[in-house]
């Protein structure tokens, strides 16, 4: 995954803003900008399609290299990402310059691997508390994710974040007791017999910073 | 039902429901969720009946998160009552739901009980919306 060659096409942007931005989405390219390694900060664009197909092949936690016009240009990490809520679409795109073998800092997913033993003998709900782990590490030798394996997690079990065993040369940001992966007991049964039984009809919420009304007439 | 506990005004002006949701609008808990695709005002009665309906299809395991509110109080006057005199009495609960708010989110259950289960759900409220699933998601 880290070492698959991801390649994208950019172009300087020629205006900026709402408009311009707007512009460019329905012509089918995504705004973004790059910046980085002390050099000034360039508004580029490049084609939407490309881009999500560099996403689907793992890109995303991954060293892309940019060409322009046909020269490469930088080396650089998707740093964010902002989609339209409905459509998730890409709208923008951050990219930071980095190189090679430079040390990052960045936010993989997390993966369960297995069943764990508390959900298949118990019932229990594995429950992945954190879905993203922040490690540090060389830029070309990212792992596309992070795979924890669950299998011997109980009840009531779980694995921190300094329990996880990461690629060579990479190393946990994350604070080390920070639960990533639990497994709880199933409440769900419970919460429908719950729900059977409250009533229907609930008291008036508190006004804050109303005064009771029996102190005011004792007060007048 | 979800109600606030404690408010601080009785009563609120009706906004603007106009526009996305901003926030709340990709899945943070688990690894399926109902995400609304229009604007309305959600009564707790409806949110209540469409968790209902998940939990009481998923039966045991799973964990469920509902990710809205009510925190909204909507006033409505007596029948036949002449205008003016002030604004009615509160008389339920709603969470204003923007287009891309991710109502419920589920997790612990296999896909086609949890996409079913949501399905169920959705029949309970008053809008169209789509599943949403942490695989197919963004990266």
């Amino acid at each position: 995954m880290a070492t698959k060659d991801h390649r994208l096409a950019i172009e300087t942007r020629e205006g900026i803003g709402t408009t311009k931005a707007h512009a460019l989405r329905s012509a089918g390219k995504i705004p973004a900008i790059l910046y980085g390694h002390g050099s000034q900060t360039q508004h580029v664009a490049f084609e939407a399609k490309a881009f999500e197909e560099l996403l689907h092949h793992g890109a995303r936690n991954a060293l892309i290299t940019l060409t322009m016009s046909g020269k490469n240009s930088d080396t650089a990490l998707v740093r964010d990402i902002q989609r339209d809520p409905v459509t998730r679409k890409v709208i923008h795109a951050d990219l930071q310059r980095v190189s090679a073998t430079e040390e990052v800092t960045t936010k993989l997913p997390v993966v369960t691997v297995g069943s764990a033993l508390g959900v298949r003998e118990f019932g229990g709900v594995l429950d992945v508390i954190l879905h993203e782990l922040e490690v540090a590490g060389p830029a070309n030798k990212l792992p596309g994710e992070i795979e924890i394996d669950v299998t011997e997690l109980g009840i009531h079990d779980h694995i921190n974040a300094a329990d996880i065993k990461l690629p060579q040369d990479f190393k946990m940001v994350t604070p080390p007791e920070t639960v990533v992966v639990a497994v709880e007991p199933s409440k769900t049964a419970a919460q429908v017999e719950e729900a059977a039984t409250v009533p229907v009809e609930q008291a008036e919420p508190e006004i804050i910073g109303e005064k009771p009304e029996e102190p005011a007439e004792t007060a007048s | 039902m979800l109600t606030p506990k404690r408010v601080k005004w009785r009563r609120v002006h009706r906004g603007r429901m106009t526009g996305k949701a901003l926030r709340g609008s990709t899945l943070t808990f688990g690894d399926y969720g109902l995400q609304a695709l229009e604007p309305c005002w959600m009564t707790n009665r409806q949110i209540e009946a469409a968790r209902i309906a998940l939990t009481r299809h998923i039966k045991r395991g799973g964990k469920v998160w509902i990710k809205v509110f009510p925190d909204k109080s909507v006033t409505k006057k007596p029948a036949e009552v002449r205008m003016g005199s002030g604004k009615g009495n509160p008389e339920f609960w709603v969470a204003v739901v923007r287009p891309g708010r991710v109502l419920f989110e589920l997790s612990g259950v296999e896909e086609t009980v949890a996409k079913q289960a949501l399905r169920l759900a959705a029949a309970k409220l008053p809008i169209g919306t789509k599943i949403v699933a942490r695989a197919e998601a963004e990266v």
